[in-house]
């Protein structure tokens, strides 16, 4: 009757439902894809001249003289940059100027007392550069082309007044005069204002991509004594440079919107516009990317919040933590499978036992951090003569308790599934049920064992929740002893996605974290996969 | 061969078992047998054994002898491997099973309390219906019972090659003892099983339906390997195949029901069965 | 050939080494030795029961004191949450507006990872070839093993991003992005179990509505899905669980405003729910003070709402299991 309409319903499920697990596989790539990509980054990418001084400053690591003539050879081509910006900004300093013409006239003052000149002339001359100083701070002060040139041209044309000054400080005066001319020559003093606030900016991208001059004195802040130390990073401070951004209201009313302007243009006519072009094709000479492969990314410990530097000590906290957790649920959870299975008639204690481990894994992880905080550090710490904060131990023992189900119920099905005829075939042979159980049944069920071993590791190293009042911290040295709270894969990844400001700054270490938690997870998930993967195999005979 | 010349033992009904004198409190030791015959090694009086309320055998007495091959022979579900298995007491693995009555062993009532089962089950082996080697190498298989005597180093190598070549299967395996003995063949496992219980040195090898998981050609071996064996151990071996029994064993008993029917002489049980029902079982009317 | 009667390797009886009955001590040493074990295994054992005890013990003892002062009134009837007493004001506990945001985002991922959840599972047991499901199995496996953490990252640097830029929303992480995320974190869970339900629903069944003439959909849809209902509604109490448990993921990504959503659909409002308030404010409340017994007070209900969820998940599988 309607068996196409029937028939072209089964093909429309058929296709949603295949669709779903397609939308599952794709939204792993998706999430997983970007995490693994971006936080490769941080371990092979484009490393400067800057990231090789860095190592070689910081982590004592690379031949120093190598490194050195490197860094002599990118300071041959910034050279140039830097002589641009500085005859740019002599000219435009007029606060520098203005101080210095104040300081003349004081001097002079100064000099002419000391001159035994008798009052008269000495109140004459002291005129005379009063004026001449007051018409320089005018020309100064203006910001008309056409009326600092008057002003100027004041100074300039009083010849008499020169040739009576020279040899004396005040002469310095016609020398100022005539380089402003010049500067005044080139530049429109109506932008002056803007000329200095986009110098700001110039010689900051500058300070970014580059790093301090070397004639400077070096910041305190670690990250602010280099330049780029990254390809991709000196890229953006080249874009930085070399264009200008506004937030300009185009409608009224509505949401400033972002515009790009060449930095080059706003600068053009000046001495200046020739950096750009001289930075955007020297920019390669200047930092000399290389490929790299920074594998001491792993063992490396951080700097400057995380700006430079690795994950090391955040593995080895991970490591620690979960290491503990483990050793202490595993005799547990293996002894407690064994008993369930090999004595456990289903009597009202095993039932009882099984919804306890029911009820552990049910409890959400948050509760399980509460519940180490009341217990482990605040009342049981104390009690061994620890101080009561957060602890590795602390967080060892909560993570135990959150991975004892998941390694009983691994356990129990593994001893499970050990055929029983082993277990007839040791018994028959004389072994005692103890040692059947540790010499048969125990070998068997190993790998199933091995497996939810690796799977809680995994577990317990991506937990976040219960070590947050427990044992992580966001920085601190490395731990020394079991007492001490430590940095953990899975608290950085939060503190650098959310709390921490300054690791904003580097992207690539925010991912290079997450991404070394999710690869640990990884690596452990697809081992487990494999070793059930060989039992199978194995159980199906070879 | 040994031939036990022994009156047939019977039992007169199966639905309602006459009450026979439960003289043989559990306690004591059987009395030794008649002098012209070889002492059985095991010996059954009433002996019952209850899984929970339901019984699986009921009031089972037989004489096992030294040096023979006993079968058990009977319809499925007829307890035969549930006596078979109570000799070396592996029903324990079962919860909640009882025994009543005597099952001795070397005069030693198994169920005695202070029994001691290690030595027990070492001195009375057992193959199993599959063959069940352990998933180790074929060495490690047959020393594992040694080692849990605490045999160790050349007296343990010799002990392997000992057991594997009475078992006949030295020749096969003497290359790749290593092996894992999974990869060997069906035959080849039982065989391997049989080794493996050797190694214990038992006097006693109990056998669950060994060939029921094998072809015909492995089966004829593990025939021969039982018929060479018997002049050193006594063996009991439990079948669904009456040529089977016909072949390889010196006495038969049919189980039904949970009840022993018939003991005697294989020859004379195949031959000239007394009870109607044996007759009705071996020749193929019921079963 | 048999190669058994060989003479010179015959085993001699070794009776008398090894007697059948133990001696009274060995007997004695031995019931001690074995029921010593015994013992040790059942004291090691029992540690998962005192953990489960001792979790309820401390977290009531911690939560006590705010509703022996505060009651329950206040708690459950008021979306007030001022945890710190402030220029005059006093403190106020009112749990409403995170409870809803619990209840709101798990309800939103539920919509979206059920359907997709449980058609998933259907393909894995029914549709595709064996060899595909091996495949699929491991990719979701990995999916259910990401750490939260790692949702939660992607949902603030990637996902909150792209939200504000093509979605013209004002802040990138809101109800929604903690819904899609949770989504994907339960359908995992929810595959996995609905699988091993619909599996577990026998051949014959789907044989016979076969031999019937019906279509793989019917057959699906009328036969083997209300066969396994008991299995698959318990898949989507454990993603319920799941999704109300999650700690991390809710509080990067959810905004953490304590109120309730303008007209409540709307889901680019920013939410709070009970998880992230724990973790968000157990650093600043200090040992003692009301804040933290609050805190803990949360936790408890929690922990109480997943006790319950518990519970009906095992009652609805014992019941699947006795009928398969």
């Amino acid at each position: 009757m309607n068996i196409p309409w029937r028939m072209r319903a089964n093909s429309v499920f058929t296709v949603v439902a295949l669709l779903s697990v397609l939308l599952i596989v794709a939204s792993l790539l998706v999430i997983l894809l970007p995490i693994l990509w971006r936080g490769g980054s941080a371990v092979v990418f484009r490393g400067t001249v800057e990231f090789r001084r860095m190592q070689l400053e910081q982590f004592q690591r690379g031949d120093t003289a190598a490194v050195r003539a490197e860094v002599e050879r990118a300071a041959g081509v910034r050279r140039h940059a830097y002589e641009i910006i500085d005859r740019f900004s002599a000219g435009l300093d007029t606060a520098g100027l203005e101080t210095k013409a104040r300081q003349l006239h004081r001097e002079f003052g100064a000099q002419l007392r000391n001159r035994n000149l008798d009052d008269d002339d000495i109140f004459d001359l002291r005129e005379l550069s009063g004026e001449l100083r007051d018409e320089f701070l005018a020309a100064l002060e203006s910001s008309d082309n056409a009326e600092a040139l008057g002003h100027l041209e004041t100074i300039l044309s009083r010849t008499d007044d020169e040739r009576r000054l020279h040899g004396t400080l005040a002469a310095a005066f016609f020398d100022m005069a005539r380089e402003y001319r010049d500067v005044v020559g080139r530049v429109d003093l109506s932008h002056r204002e803007e000329y200095l606030d986009s110098l700001q900016q110039v010689k900051e991208a500058m300070q970014n991509l580059l790093g301090p001059q070397s004639s400077e004195r070096l910041p305190a802040i670690v990250m602010e004594q280099y330049g780029a130390t990254r390809w991709d990073q000196a890229q953006q401070h080249l874009d930085h440079l070399l264009w200008s951004e506004t937030w300009v209201a185009v409608v009224p009313g509505q949401p400033l919107v972002k515009t790009r302007a060449p930095m080059e243009e706003r600068f053009a006519g000046t001495e200046l516009a020739e950096l750009f072009p001289y930075v955007r094709d020297n920019a390669e000479a200047m930092l000399r990317p290389e490929w790299t492969f920074y594998w001491r990314y792993f063992l490396d410990d951080s700097m400057s919040g995380h700006y430079f530097g690795g994950v090391g000590p955040e593995i080895l906290g991970t490591l620690m933590v979960t290491v503990l957790a483990i050793l202490l649920a595993l005799p547990v959870g293996v002894i407690t499978a064994a008993y369930v299975v090999e004595y456990g008639r289903e009597t009202v204690m095993i039932k009882a036992l099984r919804m306890c481990v029911n009820t552990l894994a049910g409890v959400p992880s948050i509760v399980f951090g509460l519940f180490g905080l009341a217990f482990f550090v605040i009342y049981l710490q104390p009690k061994l003569g620890l101080p009561q904060g957060s602890s590795i131990l602390a967080g060892g023992l909560t993570l135990s308790l959150l991975v004892l189900p998941v390694i009983i119920r691994a356990s129990e099905e593994a001893i499970r599934s050990v055929p029983p005829s082993y277990k007839e075939a040791a018994l028959a042979l004389g072994a005692s049920r103890f040692r059947c159980f540790v010499t048969v049944t125990l070998p068997a069920a190993m790998p199933g064992i091995l497996t939810g071993l690796i799977l809680s590791m995994s577990r317990a190293a991506g937990e976040t929740a219960p070590i947050l009042f427990t044992a992580g911290v966001a920085m601190g040295p490395i731990p020394t002893s079991i007492a001490q709270p430590t940095r953990t894969l899975a608290y950085s990844s939060y503190d650098m996605a959310v709390g921490d400001k300054m690791a904003m700054l580097a992207p690539h270490n925010q991912f290079g974290m997450v991404m070394t938690l999710v690869a640990v997870v990884l690596i452990l998930n697809i081992t487990a996969i494999i070793v059930r993967g060989r039992m199978a195999r194995k159980l199906r005979g070879r | 061969m040994l031939m036990m010349e022994e009156p047939v033992k019977t039992k007169t009904t199966t639905h309602t078992p006459v009450p026979i004198p439960q003289a043989t409190p559990q306690s004591a030791v059987p009395h030794s047998a008649p002098k012209e015959l070889p002492a059985p090694i095991i010996r059954s009086e009433g002996f019952c054994l209850y899984y929970g309320k339901k019984a699986g055998v009921k009031d089972i007495s037989m004489d096992i002898f030294p040096r023979s091959v006993t079968a058990i022979i009977g319809p499925s579900g007829c307890g035969k491997s549930t006596f078979l298995r109570s000799i070396n007491r592996m029903n324990d693995l079962v919860p909640d099973t009882r025994a009543e009555g005597v099952l001795a062993v070397n005069g030693v009532n198994v169920y005695d309390r202070r029994i001691n089962l290690v030595n027990l089950r070492q001195q009375v082996g057992m193959v199993f219906q599959k063959p069940n080697p352990f998933p180790k190498s074929i060495y490690e298989n047959v020393a594992y019972g040694a080692r849990l005597l605490g045999v160790r180093g050349d007296t343990l190598d010799e002990l392997v090659e000992n057991s594997l070549r009475h078992a006949a299967l030295w020749d096969e395996v003497k290359d790749t003892l290593g092996k894992s003995a999974l990869a060997l063949s069906g035959g080849q496992q039982q065989r391997l099983c049989i080794a493996r219980s050797l190694a214990t040195k038992p006097q006693v090898l109990l056998m669950d339906e060994p060939c029921s998981a094998l072809d015909p050609i492995a089966t004829g071996r593990i025939e021969e390997l039982i018929i060479g064996l018997k002049n050193e151990y006594t063996m009991v071996i439990v079948t669904h195949n009456m040529q089977q029994a016909a072949r390889v064993s010196d006495r038969t008993a049919f189980f039904c029901m949970g009840d022993l029917i018939e003991c005697g002489l294989t020859k004379t049980l195949f031959t000239t069965p007394t009870i109607k029902q044996t007759e009705d079982y071996i020749t193929g009317r019921f079963g | 050939m048999s190669t058994a009667t060989q003479s010179e390797t015959k085993i001699e009886s070794p009776m008398l080494e090894r007697p059948l009955l133990l001696t009274a001590s060995q007997n004695r040493s031995g019931w001690l030795l074995s029921h010593a074990g015994r013992t040790l295994f059942m004291l090691v054992t029992a540690v998962s029961v005192v953990a489960v005890a001792l979790i309820f013990v401390f977290i009531v003892r911690e939560a006590w004191p705010f509703f022996a002062s505060r009651g329950v009134a206040e708690p459950l009837g008021s979306t007030a949450w001022e945890p710190q007493p402030h220029g005059g004001n006093a403190d106020q506990f009112g749990m409403v507006a995170m409870i809803f945001g619990s209840l709101y985002v798990t309800a939103g991922a539920m919509i979206l990872a059920v359907p997709v959840g449980i058609l998933a599972a259907v393909v894995l047991s029914d549709i595709v070839p064996f060899r595909v499901r091996q495949a699929v199995k491991p990719v979701v496996e990995i999916l259910a093993a990401i750490p939260s953490v790692a949702y939660g990252f992607f949902a603030v640097l990637i996902l909150a991003p792209l939200m504000q830029t093509h979605l013209g929303l004002s802040s990138g992480t809101n109800a929604f992005n903690s819904m899609l995320m949770l989504a994907v974190m339960a359908i995992p869970t929810i595959v996995s179990v609905a699988e091993d339900s619909l599996s577990a629903v026998g051949r014959e069944l789907r044989e016979a509505s076969y031999a019937c003439g019906a279509t793989r959909a019917e057959t699906l849809w009328k036969v083997v899905i209300p066969a396994a209902h008991n299995g698959i509604i318990a898949a989507v109490v454990l993603g319920v669980m799941r999704a109300v448990g999650e700690t991390m993921l809710v509080w990067m990504a959810s905004g953490n405003a304590n109120r309730i959503p303008g007209p409540w659909w709307n889901i680019t409002e920013s939410v709070r729910t009970m998880t992230a308030t724990i973790a968000g404010e157990m650093g600043e409340a200090a040992v003692g003070s009301m804040h933290r017994h609050a805190l803990f007070a949360v936790g408890l209900i929690l922990l109480l709402f997943s006790l319950g969820l518990n519970l009906m998940t095992e009652w609805l599988l014992s019941r699947s299991r006795r009928k398969a």
